[in-house]
């Protein structure tokens, strides 16, 4: 047995992650008491029509989200349950709603920091109807084995230490979150465990008071005492202890109060909670309280330490008379499991996973990324730059300087040709177009291929292959023009020997004057001598020098035309920004430039 | 709740059409010089300047003038702003107010209850209340409600309030009880409340507001800072800790307490309140009251935890909390722990102990990282959700008793380790 929250609770929670997370947590406990789960649905207007994911075990239980209460209940009649879990600014918007639902017994609220105000005015609501509006800055409620609102109760673990799959002797009332959970931890070591915990939150005016709850534990048989946590402010103690006295009662009343601290502490001073102040003239002070329960019969140790042996010799008065039974301890084997995500697993070596990818260049699990090795700080504050990150992520080698100068103007040569060329004239249109950069950038890339661009990787292939297999520049031709076709990285639209490639011959220039070993490219510059005695425009290409250099560096085919991608991205996202900046209209080509060679207008026959 | 001063108190009442005397809250005596040129009630008037601070007694200290004319009233703004009050105090506000000429005073007040508000009526005033206080007369207004005229009529004249002046007083009175509601008052008191000789006008001499904090979301024209409740402005330090907790999820609270010897770094508003007394019992003094609670952001302890370690002469940090809901002990402790790391580097911390005792969600791998502390040279003890809450206060404040006192969980092993970690602190 419990009271406010047993087996028949359903629950609508009003609010955003934070609600997700009490959901989830709620699971927990339903899977635990082998229940099903309590929540039904979500009323929370920012993610109306979405579905929330709540884990129930090893399944996911999909649960909607609506835009008002009466949608919630409309789909849901068997909601009778709200929990409040939106901002101070919306919590008497929503409560009210969900007190003037009429399905809606029971309104928990969590929100911390509502006027005072707003809470007066919830609670009138729900006297007036006859409900009960628990909170604000309420944990929640549990009654052990049956429901959970809210978080109250902690972690997986901690409800199986607390015993809170099957119902004690005791019931809880506390203003405060935290030491719930402490009192509930004390009935299961000291004695058989709670049957309900309720939090009433710590504002000065809560909903729901200690005499709401104990009039209702003095109904329910199978709770024999029950244990308060109070704190010095207001009258909320001392009205427990008025009701305790007013007549014979069932139920045993235990109190710990808090705030003897302020017999010594500065005058006006603010503790935890928003009702912990002092009153007036020495009323609401936690002597005047301990004092007034005691008075009332209710046993209040000295000391919050004092309290677990209290409790002790209450259960065991309780044993003595036989009102109750040794509750028969249950094998924790016996008890369901939270399914171990894979993570828990693996670590704790009980399940082996194929992994499904394998990187062998970079890890940004620490800290910083670490570029084949090397973190990307400890590399910038060495002075590497650039180009030895694109050796470590494209060849897994730390260049040496002179290589990364070589590939700095690689870049430098390469990052952009004007607007005409495809790739440029590509993005030019998308920009104008609207599209975005990311998407504009990706339509001049796909321009890049066999006629522009791209010719870079086939040259270094076809070189490195004639250098490797030692073919004279005859040899090769003949091999090529037999099993290939033209060179890659050989001949120009445009440029000729007359007319040469100013970036060809600066690169080449540059790197022949380095004196290092450099085959490939003497090899394609061998290859160029008899390609142009044959036609002045079959030079060797800016392709095919970059190919032929790179390969001399070591990098591999694959890698090379990635070096013309990367530098010409510098130049589209160029041109797009171009584009943007000066408002383009769309683009649309004039009909004299395009020679229309369709067939005339005909007459469309009748189908058959 | 939250004080506010003199001068926006009084703004309050202005705005909802209640009578105050002529006011100015002067920060520098140029200002006050060139504002005299330009109100002429300053020249017509005989005046009052106090000092504009949370700070209580006054007029103990000479810190309230009374009945001066303009050039008295200067030299006395002149005299008060700037001085210190020790303890780093400094009186940067006054307030200078018009004298009101009156024969009779009473006494009026609207303070939040349970079930809405009581409006305190009195035909006396003044301090003469507190030896009257059986002629203070009163009426509920349950929350939601306003009083009818009927009701304060009858009001009034059980206050003793004659035909004449009653209706005034029942006019003023709806209109305070107008302001407590629309302005999410908790205390409104206006003692005296005075009629003017001049034109036997109702006027709130004095006022003591108290406002619900939690409110001011939807009161974007109180621009004005709340006042410290304890008779002292907020120190650096808690203005600091103050910053922080305005600007994340959960919360961090701070309050020093000068002359203490035992600070305090629990989590949870309730839990925090049985440390503290637990301390007291002991005849500890706290240096501090602390608390962080609703799963904040480690950065935010961690600026606690400094704060802590900053408080001066203190023996012993209680690092103390029950077992948590949904606060994460493992995340929470490594901002604690970040704080106490930061705090020895600085060359604090050198001989004080922590006591620690924890539970709730990733209890054991925070209490594991906070135990690594003891081969740092931190003077360390860490306890689990086995050691009753307020054990580690017993045990550091009074190590003897501790130590020969029951277990009061016989089952395990705890009593034992209990008694040798007390053993080992005694040491």
């Amino acid at each position: 047995m419990s009271i406010v929250a047993n087996r028949d609770t359903r629950v609508v929670i009003q609010g955003g992650p934070a609600g997700l997370n009490a959901a989830r947590r709620m699971s927990e406990f339903c899977y635990l008491s082998k229940a099903p789960l309590t929540v039904q649905a979500f009323v929370f207007p920012p993610d109306a029509g979405k579905i929330n994911e709540v884990p129930y075990g090893s399944e996911i239980v999909s649960i909607p989200v609506y835009k008002t209460m009466a949608e919630a209940v409309a789909g849901h009649p068997e909601i009778n349950t709200s929990l409040v879990y939106v901002g101070p600014d919306r919590a008497l918007g929503a409560a009210r709603e969900a007190l003037n639902t009429s399905s809606i017994r029971l309104v928990s609220m969590i929100t911390e920091g509502v006027p005072e105000k707003d809470s007066k005015l919830l609670s009138r609501i729900a006297r007036e109807k006859g409900k009960v509006f628990n909170g604000p800055s309420a944990i929640g409620i549990i009654s052990a084995g049956e429901c959970r609102l809210g978080v109250i109760g902690g972690a997986f673990d901690n409800l199986i230490l607390s015993k809170l799959y099957r119902p004690g002797s005791f019931g809880v009332i506390t203003k405060s979150g935290g030491l719930s959970n402490e009192i509930i931890w004390i009935c299961s070591q000291f004695a058989d465990g709670v049957t309900t915990a309720i939090g009433i939150g710590g504002d000065a005016y809560p909903g729901s008071d200690y005499v709401t709850y104990l009039e209702m534990f003095e109904k329910d048989p199978k709770t024999h005492a029950v244990v308060i946590v109070g704190e010095m402010g207001g009258d909320l103690e001392e009205r427990a202890a008025d009701w305790y006295a007013a007549k014979k009662r069932r139920i045993k009343l235990m109190a710990v109060i808090s705030g003897f601290c302020q017999e010594v502490l500065p005058k006006g001073m603010k503790f935890g909670h928003a009702g912990a102040k002092e009153g007036m003239k020495g009323e609401g002070s936690a002597r005047h309280k301990a004092d007034r329960l005691r008075e009332a019969g209710a046993i209040v140790p000295a000391t919050f330490g004092g309290l677990g042996p209290a409790i002790k010799e209450v259960y065991q008065e309780l044993l003595s008379k036989g009102l109750v039974k040794e509750a028969p301890a249950v094998e924790p084997e016996a008890l369901p499991k939270l399914p171990k995500t894979i993570d828990e697993s693996r670590k704790s070596g009980e399940v082996f996973v194929e992994p499904m990818v394998k990187t062998t260049i970079s890890d940004d699990r620490g800290e910083e990324p670490l570029y084949y090795g090397y973190a990307a700080s400890e590399l910038i504050n060495q002075g590497y730059q650039i180009p030895h990150v694109i050796g470590l992520l494209w060849n897994k080698k730390l260049i040496t300087q002179q290589e990364a100068e070589i590939i700095k103007r690689i870049i430098m040569l390469s990052a952009d040709h004007g607007p005409a060329v495809s790739g440029a004239l590509t993005t030019i249109i998308a920009s104008c177009a609207g599209i975005s950069m990311a998407q504009s950038i990706a339509a001049g890339m796909i321009m890049i291929g066999p006629r522009f661009g791209g010719a870079v990787t086939d040259a270094g292939k076809w070189f490195k292959y004639a250098v490797e297999n030692k073919l004279s520049v005859d040899d090769f031709l003949t091999y090529m023009k037999a099993n290939v076709g033209p060179v890659p990285g050989i001949g120009h639209r445009v440029k000729s020997v007359k007319n040469p490639d100013k970036r060809v011959k600066e690169l080449v220039g540059y790197v022949k004057s380095l004196k290092i070993s450099t085959p490939h490219l003497d090899f394609a510059l061998e290859v160029e001598k008899i390609t142009t005695a044959k036609k002045d425009t079959l030079i060797l290409n800016v392709d095919g020098t970059i190919a032929a250099v790179l390969v001399d560096l070591g990098f591999p085919v694959e890698s090379l035309n990635g070096f013309f991608i990367l530098a010409r991205t510098i130049g589209l996202i160029g041109h797009w920004i171009d584009q943007k900046q000066q408002g383009s209209r769309l683009i649309r080509l004039f009909d004299y430039l395009i020679n229309y060679a369709a067939p005339k207008k005909k007459d469309v026959p009748p189908l058959k | 709740m939250a004080k506010v001063l003199e001068g926006p108190g009084m703004g309050l009442l202005k705005k909802w059409g209640m009578s105050v005397p002529g006011y100015l809250v002067v920060t520098s005596t140029e200002q006050f010089e060139q504002l005299a040129s330009a109100n002429a009630w300053l020249k017509e008037s005989r005046l009052v300047v106090k000092a504009h601070e949370a700070i209580g007694s006054r007029m103990k200290l000479g810190l309230v003038k009374v009945d001066l004319d303009l050039d008295a009233a200067k030299r006395a703004v002149k005299e008060m702003l700037g001085r210190s009050l020790g303890g780093g105090m400094t009186i940067s506000q006054v307030i200078v107010s018009e004298m009101i000429p009156h024969k009779e005073e009473y006494y009026i007040s609207v303070k939040s209850t349970r079930e809405g508000a009581e409006l305190l009526l009195a035909s006396v005033g003044g301090i003469e209340i507190e030896s009257n206080w059986d002629n203070v007369k009163k009426i509920s207004i349950p929350i939601g409600e306003v009083p009818s005229k009927n009701e304060l009529t009858d009001l009034s004249k059980r206050a003793g309030f004659d035909k004449d002046l009653t209706p005034r007083i029942v006019e003023f009175a709806a209109k305070l009880h107008q302001c407590f509601e629309q302005e999410d008052a908790q205390y409104l008191e206006i003692n005296p409340l005075v009629l003017r000789s001049a034109d036997r006008e109702l006027v709130a001499l004095d006022a003591v507001t108290l406002l619900d904090a939690d409110a001011r979301f939807r009161h974007p024209d109180w621009d004005f800072s709340f006042a410290a409740e304890f008779g002292r402005p907020y120190s650096e330090n808690e203005r600091a800790v103050m910053e922080v907790d305005s600007k994340i999820k959960g919360s961090v609270k701070f309050i020093e307490i000068p002359g203490g010897d035992t600070a305090l770094l629990p989590a949870g508003g309730g839990a925090s309140v049985f440390y503290t007394d637990a301390v007291v019992a002991l005849g500890g003094k706290p240096a501090n009251y602390a608390e962080y609670s609703g799963d904040p952001p480690d950065w935010a302890v961690e600026v606690l935890t400094e704060k802590v370690c900053s408080l001066p002469n203190i023996q012993r940090i209680i690092v103390g909390g029950a077992i948590a809901n949904f606060t994460n002990v493992k995340k929470t402790f490594a901002g604690i722990i970040a704080g106490f790391r930061k705090a020895k580097a600085q060359g604090k911390l050198g001989n004080v102990e922590i006591w620690v005792r924890r539970g709730g969600p990733y209890e054991k791998d925070g209490l594991a990282a906070m135990k690594t502390l003891e081969s740092e040279g931190f003077l360390i003890h860490v306890f689990d959700r086995n050691t009753p809450l307020t054990d580690i206060v017993d045990m550091s404040l009074q190590k003897e008793t501790a130590a020969a006192a029951a277990p009061l969980r016989e089952k395990t092993g705890t009593a034992k380790t209990r008694s040798g970690r007390a053993r080992e602190a005694r040491r």
